[in-house]
């Protein structure tokens, strides 16, 4: 069942546009995740959801009722939306007990004190807190006041819950712990999650879907699994994942793959951007790092190419490598001793682009 | 459009009658300056009359004159002076820091009434320290009577402003701006001179403006000191200006009046711009707990522990000690032993009036009951403008500006003509209410700062989560920013209880039978001489404000905003 339809929200802060037309919608029993740089509107957007800023056009309905509208002129105030939020800093109340925050959402809706009392005991014992329900929250670590939040959010039962940056206070062992749980919760609770985040890998981590967002509108939407194995746009393929980025002038020969010619190199790749090319002259070719294959020994279809350094990064090392005005970037397990190393670099991993 | 386009019915009624409220005198004040007569006389024509008779009027031109002077000399005395004890306290290792700073803030918490009085009977013609000078040297080479006599007190009188602001900008100043100085090898008294000095200059200026804007206000000190020799200023011109005529000259009070707003009213607002430039100055943020303070050594220290003990003799030691000396003595003079002296007979005479004893009464209850309920009405205000970034927001930000343009002296006679003849306050100006609302009006820049300043520190998220839990406007206010504003409400309300306390001028024509106030009462006494009253009265009134600080210090109050 569809929780959420955002359709064609657009917002102007003085003369300039922070949201250009987003829509998307969100099923039950899935984690939608807004994905995006900073200034890409993705926080706004999801504000906006929520009541705390107003969108000059467009439509949003939670659970099936229409929360705004900018034709019919409806726009509810947040409290009237049947919704949950889960702030970046948490924003706990620090005159209330964790008990006391969890229940305010259910005090609110008129709920007998014995009912209240069971719901927060159940979920702050779902989530392990349920020791912790006298205490105020200048008393909890970062991470149990994380989770007091969401219990806040979710124990009246909203039809969406919204997650603005819901891991960016967390250490990073607390935050690959949290990716897991959060998702587990929610796939539980069968409700419908939007979360925003700048962090690709916690998007592809949590969410069923995620939106990529640029300039106040989404570029490319996907499961976690499509947005990084088959970006549309250059922007989409450049923002996720580590790449190198070459700019050349396209060849097309029938029968044969597009390549692409770039300081002296001739790299067969494909076409993975939605439009056709535009200017054969300026086109762009990203390849993920970990597509480049490496070795000292040369091969039939490896190029070779200048070792500037490696790096030693723990689990792997990472290659500086340079042609002439090209630099790559690629990784392996052992460290290059040669001067020279020999590239592979596979077609299907060679995209290409407008730029 | 956010969240501050919610409840708009109750920001705007509130702020709306807010508005009325200020406007309606300013109002009043600007008509009654262009009629013939008084506005209730049904001989009143509109005219220019009240003008032309001030502008032929020499004695209008001395008093305005006077004021410029007054001002000025305030701000040339207190700015450096200020700034100094700032400096000192502050950023040296002056012994006894602790301990100065609140004796520096006392001048700050009394009425200039007590103040001038305090003067007047310490070292005026036949103050006491006047005479004990004469009997050891044969005479006393001073005279405070005369301008520069006033605008010496005056502006000791108004240190405390200068150090108020200029301290806490120093405070606020991070340490490290000054650290990157001393590593890139500048010594630290070159460091004060092009670091500090720099950044508090917007502080400095700030200060100046304000006292510039006070000392044209300024009714107290030259009531009592100027008028001996008919000193006036333009303040004390309006007071007196009936005694000229033998009978109520309102159109002409209102005509003074019009001419102080234009000089105050740019004022206000060179002020306002000014704030904004300091607040961006200080926002540079950084972290308190400073380190290195500046060794004065010992000679430093002899010279400054000199200074502020000269400063504080004369501003504090001075007028307060004069004040409580007088008050427990009828007779001195030379030749009589003051300790054979001593007696309560000023005390049980001001309890035997009843107007005055009275007044002690409503005082108190003014401070208190009213201070309260003051600091409700801000809250309410402070409130619809909180977040509120629409045009009643705008609306809201004028209407503070108002009555900072207007002295209290003359915010109390438009009330008093309001209580008159609006029909629906008739009944409240012989309760307190008519002074309580003109408090709140003189009160009102003051107060709803404070009340801002606290609501501000409710972190904006804290309240949105209410709201997305499903909480209304009204429901976030009751359950998450007004318990957590609490603690910040309590000390609010001891700072305008002192505000109150001392509070002189606006009840000078406000006031009648039943809702006397005692700084008020003061000013009537002094038309009559009555010295013994005036200084057990002062010294009730010292000792009330003793009481008012115990407490804002006990409630946590923030004297340093």
């Amino acid at each position: 069942m569809t929780d959420l339809v955002v359709d064609n929200v657009q917002k102007w802060l003085g003369g300039l546009q922070i949201l250009s037309g987003a829509s998307f919608v969100a099923e039950k029993g899935r984690i939608v995740a807004l994905l995006g740089a900073s200034g890409s509107g993705k926080t706004t957007l999801l504000r906006c959801i929520a009541g705390l800023e107003q969108p000059e056009i467009g439509s949003i309905r939670i659970g099936g009722a229409t929360v705004l509208d900018d034709k019919a002129k409806i726009a509810l105030p947040p409290e009237q939306r049947q919704i949950g939020l889960v702030f970046q800093s948490y924003a706990l109340w620090p005159h209330r007990t964790v008990f006391e925050n969890v229940a305010y959402g259910l005090k609110l809706r008129k709920i007998g004190t014995g009912e209240i009392k069971a719901k927060v005991e159940a979920i702050l014992e779902k989530l392990g807190l349920a020791h912790l329900a006298a205490r105020y929250p200048d008393q909890l670590s970062g991470g149990q006041q994380q989770r007091v939040a969401i219990c806040r959010a979710l124990v009246y039962e909203p039809k969406v819950l919204l997650l603005d940056e819901p891991l960016s206070n967390l250490d990073a062992k607390l935050r690959e712990e949290a990716r897991f749980w959060i998702r587990k919760l929610i796939l539980d609770l069968k409700i419908c999650a939007i979360m925003v985040t700048h962090d690709q890998a916690e998007a592809l981590a949590i969410a069923d879907q995620v939106l990529l967002l640029k300039g106040g509108g989404i570029v490319q939407s996907g499961t976690p699994l499509e947005i990084y194995s088959k970006p549309e746009t250059f922007y989409a393929a450049d923002f996720m994942g580590t790449n190198n980025v070459l700019s050349g002038r396209l060849v097309r020969t029938s029968g044969q793959d597009d390549t692409i010619d770039c300081a002296g190199l001739s790299l067969a790749g494909i076409w993975r951007d939605r439009e056709p090319p535009a200017d054969a002259n300026s086109v762009r070719a990203v390849i993920r790092m970990e597509a480049i294959s490496v070795s000292p020994e040369p091969s039939p279809d490896g190029a070779p190419f200048d070792v500037e350094g490696c790096i030693y990064l723990g689990e792997k090392w990472e290659y500086r490598l340079k042609r002439g005005d090209l630099r790559l970037r690629a990784q392996g397990h052992e460290p290059l001793g040669a001067a020279i190393a020999h590239c592979r670099i596979p077609a299907s991993a060679t995209w290409l682009y407008n730029p | 459009m956010s969240l501050a386009a919610q409840a708009p019915r109750f920001r705007a009624t509130v702020i709306l009658a807010l508005f009325t409220m200020v406007a309606a005198p300013a109002g009043l004040i600007i008509y009654q300056s262009f009629l013939s007569a008084p506005f209730f006389d049904e001989a009143a024509r509109p005219s220019l009359e009240a003008y032309e008779f001030i502008l032929t009027d020499p004695e209008f031109y001395r008093a305005l004159w006077t004021t410029i002077l007054y001002a000025v000399g305030l701000v040339l005395i207190a700015v450096p002076l200020g700034g100094l004890l700032a400096f000192l306290i502050t950023r040296t290792d002056l012994k006894g820091r602790g301990w100065i700073e609140p004796l520096v803030l006392v001048p700050m918490f009394l009425s200039s009434i007590v103040l001038a009085f305090g003067y007047t009977v310490a070292v005026g013609p036949s103050g006491f320290v006047t005479i004990a000078f004469r009997s050891v040297f044969g005479a006393a080479p001073w005279s405070i009577y005369t301008l520069p006599g006033i605008i010496l007190i005056g502006g000791l009188s108004h240190v405390p402003t200068v150090y108020l602001y200029v301290a806490s900008a120093m405070r606020r100043l991070p340490s490290d701006l000054e650290e990157a100085a001393r590593t890139a090898g500048a010594s630290i008294w070159r460091v004060s001179l092009d670091v500090t000095l720099p950044m508090v200059l917007p502080a400095l200026v700030f200060s100046a403006a304000l006292n510039l804007l006070l000392g044209f206000e300024t009714f107290g000190i030259p009531l009592v000191l100027g008028d001996p020799n008919g000193i006036l200023v333009l303040t004390t011109y309006i007071y007196k200006v009936n005694s000229i005529f033998g009978a109520p000259t309102y159109q002409v009070m209102a005509a003074v009046t019009v001419f102080l707003i234009l000089i105050t009213l740019p004022l206000v607002f060179i002020q306002r711009r000014l704030l904004r430039h300091a607040r961006r100055f200080a926002a540079v943020g950084g972290k308190g707990a400073r380190t290195n303070l500046l060794k004065l050594g010992r000679a430093g220290q002899a010279i400054a522990l000199s200074i502020i003990g000269l400063w504080l003799l004369v501003s504090v030691v001075l007028p307060v000690g004069g004040v409580v000396l007088r008050a427990f003595v009828e007779n001195w003079g030379e030749g009589v032993r003051l300790s054979e002296q001593w007696t309560l007979a000023n005390f049980r005479a001001v309890f035997a009036i009843e107007s005055l004893s009275r007044g002690i009464v409503n005082t108190i209850l003014l401070a208190a009951v009213g201070g309260a309920l003051a600091v409700g009405f801000y809250l309410l205000v402070g409130l619809a403008g909180h977040r509120n970034h629409g045009r009643t927001g705008t609306l809201l930000d004028y209407s503070i500006l108002i009555p900072r343009a207007l002295p209290g002296l003359i915010v109390g006679l438009a009330f008093f003509w309001l209580f008159l003849f609006v029909p629906f306050l008739v009944p409240l100006r012989t309760t307190l209410f008519s002074l309580l609302i003109a408090y709140v009006i003189v009160g009102l820049s003051y107060g709803l700062r404070i009340i801002q300043a606290t609501l501000l520190q409710v972190a904006p998220e804290l309240e949105e989560s209410a709201r997305t839990a499903g909480a209304t406007t009204f429901r976030t206010w009751r359950d998450v920013v007004i318990p957590l504003v609490r603690p910040g409400l309590a000390g609010a309300w001891a700072m305008i209880m002192i505000v109150f306390l001392r509070e002189y001028a606006t009840g000078v024509y406000l006031m009648g039978a039943g809702t006397e106030v005692i700084g008020s009462l003061m000013v009537s006494l002094l038309t009559s001489g009555a010295m013994d009253q005036i200084a057990a009265l002062s010294f009730i009134s010292i000792l009330l404000t003793a009481v008012g600080l115990t407490l804002a210090l006990r409630l946590g109050a923030k004297i340093h905003d």
